[in-house]
């Protein structure tokens, strides 16, 4: 974990849409699938998660329902809304945008200059 | 923003499960990741502190989590509302008063804005009101103010004028509805055919009245009100083509009107076509309206009503060019006015509705003056607390939202409180008279004035945070630890504050007091004016003769029964007819030709109240005679061509010459020898329109063979209380003929007090109100000096210990409230001189700047706020030094 990076301000609510994207979650489930589909080389501030995950329910990004987990307890899975797509998207497009253009400017030559 | 206002409005509803879901999910994501680390090979001890490192404490985390849906605000809030209904509980004196004031104030500005609101501010219910003109004709100059519109002006204004979409006619009236024997009176609209085009609002069954149907001949339709339909027809939706018996003529049912449908004030149950004869519309008959027909019409949307006038003169220009009688109707200054319907029918009244809304408004500033004043005693009282609270880390944004939910909670209260008191004022209203108001029916309690009200209170409390908040955030905390406790002295600012309050107070109850004091002076000085005639015991009503059943002939007859029958009756001192009593509301003049006079130049006709009489009238109605005779019953049996004119008439046409044996003639065109009228008597003045009336325009009294209206009043003196007569009145005329029914019974003395409700009700609504205003002055200074005294009591110990009398420190208090009570009452006095020639119109024959009026409400105030003062003085001077130094 000791080389796992810090989250820049803003993407956890992203990385929250696209893990509860790929199939519903509990709060706990989402805190392990960003950790499978980052390597773990994400580091989640968990005290953050569960006001974020909140946020998303309050700005009906996401829904929350109670149903069983793996082990037959009771747990609160939040599924991504038709918003919550929309949102994701956005925001996939948007970081996409901005991580090449940060990549291509950082991998800028002296020849290009 | 919809969807988060649903999702906090579903948590706020489930609260509990919020808070249980939260802590569930938090011990479900602990217990999974202790059972992963353990698995992993942690041990549990290490497993838990790896845990609480990385997920910090959990009470953090739903605070967050409150935060995320925003319903942290609301625990705020709840938590800051029970603190505040915990303080209000402990000073109950200050709670009650509080809310009292509120209530009473609010209470009564929701009662007087409830009448504005329905007479001044709410549209009428037509499409577009504000495009609805009327239009009268005006004959300054002969006194005719106000003549209403000739038929002959209808028709020849429609479609003449550009800047009216639609121009119609409509006359009130009363008809005798119904199948013989079970006939009634109801009140009745004559409208031309695109009377509710103009309007904007036709039947909602059925079809209007077509320009065939505007003659005496084919007129037999009728359109019915929805009350009337659903009361005789239980909303029967075959009722088109049935048959109604209007004034026993049978009329065919072509309409029915939408629920919706009132003009203006009117009550009308049944629509019919204002017809007429050719020979009615000539252009000679132009100048014939007599304010019987009124003329509406509806603005172009594009056209301005500057426009409209325009037009109007320049056709009423053009048509008078070829009018012989064009120099007469020039000298009298005849125009035809286009004035906003609504405007026209509501501005008698407006004056003294605005001038109520300012007495109100004005109460509710010395309301709030007070509440402030007595707030800030408190929290002078709780400065210390504050000033501790804020040196301990209470931030500013806490300390004014406290505030501010005090006094919110406190003015809500006090408005819900308000509505009740609202409610019962609108009751009082009515029973003042309110609903005869115009438009006054529309008067009504319902959820828009209710929030009104509410949002002024929630309004009302945030503006009593401000100079709170104020006060407890401007303070520097080191003073204010220190003053008002044992070595410290009062806050000179917040000192000073409070007197000017109470200054403030004084001067605007003053003001009240002054306002009332004019009104009511003038309602006695209105009182004081002589009708003209006896009124007590005088019984008066109205009955109303058909034409079918009664033509010429039959009128007499009718007439001559009537009288014989009650000549004969027991009580009976005299009985008399006219077809117009004073007091009845009906102000219609109309003109004469008095032979030999010659009018001067520039001096226009005059318009003369006309009468028809029979019977004993005059004796009846307790007449004066100046000279000559009365007409007597013989006289409108012998239908011979003699008349009586009132004194002014005389004065004014045979100012050296005696009235008795002149000639004249009924009409401005005169007429042959053998039809002038020779006068036979002078009689007293008679007001018509009311008391305050102050043009004499003269009066002449015909036979009323002469003035056969369908319309006639049956005036009957009696030797007992007129009322008690009123159901012989009606049983005598149903002997003649059943179906006729006498309305409007009211003795004169009634109808002359009715026609005084403008004035009565506004003075008493303003004593009312000084009154409240006095009180809650008077509540203000106790107040204010009591905090003064308990606050000095260590000083005021110290200086008798020392050996001050008694009487000196009772001095000293008194003559602080002197001072503040001087300093208001010229303040008010300046306010008052405002407000009385604010008020002028509203006044009879009293100035504005009156000195009685001034010198009682100065001695009002005076005793009010001494008598308060006195207690509070007398307390200070009790004090003893040595329990007042023993405390703290």
């Amino acid at each position: 974990m000791h080389n796992a990076a810090a989250l820049l301000p803003g993407t956890l609510d992203m990385l929250i849409l696209k893990a509860v994207s790929l199939k519903p979650l509990h709060g706990y489930g989402v805190l392990l699938r960003i950790r499978q589909i980052s390597n773990a080389a994400l580091e989640i501030p968990q005290g953050s998660l569960y006001p974020a995950l909140y946020r998303l329910e309050h700005h009906g990004l996401i829904t929350a329902e109670w149903g069983q987990s793996e082990n037959n307890r009771r747990a609160k899975f939040y599924t991504l809304t038709a918003a919550g797509r929309r949102r994701l998207r956005a925001e996939t497009a948007g970081w996409n945008r901005l991580a090449s253009a940060i990549a291509a400017a950082l991998n800028a030559t002296s020849e290009e200059v | 923003m919809f969807q988060r206002l649903r999702s906090l409005f579903l948590v706020l509803t489930r609260r509990r499960d919020f808070e249980d879901g939260m802590s569930e999910e938090l011990r479900f994501h602990i217990e999974q990741y202790t059972e992963d680390l353990v698995r992993s090979g942690m041990s549990r001890e290490k497993a838990a502190r790896v845990i609480r490192a990385e997920l910090g404490s959990p009470i953090n985390i739903k605070a967050d989590c409150r935060e995320a849906f925003g319903v942290h605000f609301f625990d705020e809030f709840l938590r800051q509302l029970r603190y505040a209904v915990r303080l209000l509980r402990k000073t109950p004196a200050f709670t009650a008063t509080a809310l009292l004031t509120l209530a009473v104030c609010l209470g009564a500005n929701l009662t007087i804005f409830a009448v504005i609101d329905s007479v001044l501010l709410r549209p009428l219910s037509f499409p577009q009101p504000d495009r609805l003109m009327t239009i009268f004709n005006t004959y300054p100059k002969a006194g005719v103010d106000r003549d209403g519109s000739s038929l002959t002006n209808y028709y020849e204004r429609r479609n003449r004028i550009p800047a009216f979409a639609s121009l119609s006619i409509y006359s009130y009236g009363t008809e005798i509805v119904g199948e013989p024997g079970s006939t009634e009176r109801l009140q009745t609209m004559r409208v031309s055919p695109d009377f509710f085009s103009t309007l904007g609002l036709g039947p909602a069954i059925g079809r209007t009245f077509t320009d065939e149907e505007t003659t005496s001949e084919t007129d037999h339709v009728a359109i019915l009100s929805d009350a009337f339909w659903r009361q005789r027809y239980n909303a029967d939706p075959n009722v088109l083509g049935k048959q109604i018996r209007v004034n026993s003529v049978p009329r065919k049912v072509i309409g029915v009107l939408p629920p919706s449908f009132r003009f203006l004030s009117s009550d009308a149950r049944v629509f019919l076509p204002l017809a007429s004869r050719p020979e009615d519309r000539l252009p000679s008959r132009r100048h014939s309206g007599g304010n019987v027909i009124q003329m509406i019409a509806r603005l172009q949307p594009d056209a301005a009503l500057a426009q409209a006038q325009s037009q109007l003169d320049a056709q009423n220009a053009a048509l008078e060019v070829d009018d012989p009688q064009a120099k007469m109707i020039a000298d009298a200054g005849f125009r035809s006015l286009v004035v906003p319907l609504r405007a026209d029918h509501v501005a008698a009244v407006r004056p003294t509705l605005l001038l109520l809304e300012a007495g109100v408004l004005v109460l509710l500033l010395i309301g709030a003056v007070n509440l402030v004043n007595l707030l800030l005693i408190r929290a002078s009282a709780r400065a210390k607390e504050l000033a501790v609270r804020q040196a301990l880390g209470a931030g500013w944004r806490y300390l004014v939202s406290e505030v501010l939910v005090e006094t919110t909670l406190l003015t809500f209260a006090g408005g819900l409180l308000g509505l009740a008191v609202g409610a019962a004022g609108i009751q009082l209203l009515r029973s003042l008279g309110a609903d005869r108001l115009p438009l006054g029916t529309r008067i009504v309690f319902d959820a828009r004035l209710a929030i009104v009200a509410l949002v002024a209170a929630i309004v009302l409390g945030i503006v009593f945070a401000l100079p709170i908040a104020g006060f407890h955030l401007r303070r520097h905390l080191g003073n204010a630890l220190h003053s008002e406790s044992r070595g410290g002295t009062s806050g000179r600012g917040a000192q000073i504050l409070r007197h000017t309050f109470i200054v403030s107070q004084i001067a605007l109850a003053f003001i009240l007091l002054a306002g009332a004091g004019l009104l009511g002076l003038s309602l006695q000085r209105v009182l004081a004016v002589s009708p003209g005639f006896q009124s007590d015991h005088v019984l008066t009503g109205q009955i109303l003769l058909p034409w079918a059943d009664y033509p010429e002939a039959g009128r007499l007859k009718f007439v001559q029964n009537l009288m014989d029958n009650l000549d004969h009756l027991p009580g009976v001192l005299s009985a008399g007819i006219v077809n117009n009593v004073p007091f009845s509301g009906n102000i219609g003049k109309s003109a004469a030709t008095v032979a030999g006079h010659v009018r001067r130049p520039g001096e226009s006709a005059r318009g003369h109240y006309s009468y028809g009489v029979a019977g004993d009238y005059f004796r009846a109605m307790g007449f004066s005679l100046r000279a000559g005779r009365f007409l007597t019953a013989d006289d409108s049996l012998r239908s011979s061509r003699v008349c009586v004119v009132d004194e002014d008439f005389a004065r004014y046409y045979w100012p050296h010459s005696s009235a008795i044996g002149q000639a004249l003639w009924d009409g401005s065109e005169g007429g042959k020898d053998d039809e002038a009228f020779t006068v036979v008597g002078v009689v007293g003045g008679v007001k018509q329109a009311g008391l305050t009336e102050n043009e004499a325009q003269g009066a002449i009294y015909y036979p009323y063979a002469f003035r056969l209206g369908d319309s006639i009043f049956v005036a009957v003196r009696t030797s007992q209380s007129p009322e008690s007569f009123a159901i012989t009145l009606q049983k005598v005329v149903r002997q003649i003929d059943p179906d006729v029914p006498v309305s409007d019974l009211r003795s004169m003395d009634t109808r002359i007090s009715d026609s005084l409700v403008a004035r009565r009700s506004p003075a008493l609504l303003a004593g009312l109100f000084s009154g409240i205003a006095l009180l809650l002055t008077s509540i203000g200074t106790y107040g204010v000096l009591s905090y003064a005294v308990a606050q000095r009591r260590r000083e005021i110990a110290v200086r008798i210990a020392l050996g001050a009398q008694p009487g000196q420190i009772r001095v000293q208090f008194l003559s602080l409230s002197l001072r503040l009570l001087v300093a208001g009452t010229l303040l008010g006095l300046l306010g008052a001189w405002q407000a009385g020639r604010a008020m002028r119109s509203l006044l009879f024959q009293v100035p504005p700047l009156n000195l009685a009026v001034l010198a009682t409400a100065a001695c009002l105030t005076t005793l009010v706020c001494l008598a308060t003062c006195l207690l509070p003085s007398q307390r200070a001077a009790q004090i003893s030094p040595m329990e007042a130094l023993a405390e703290q």
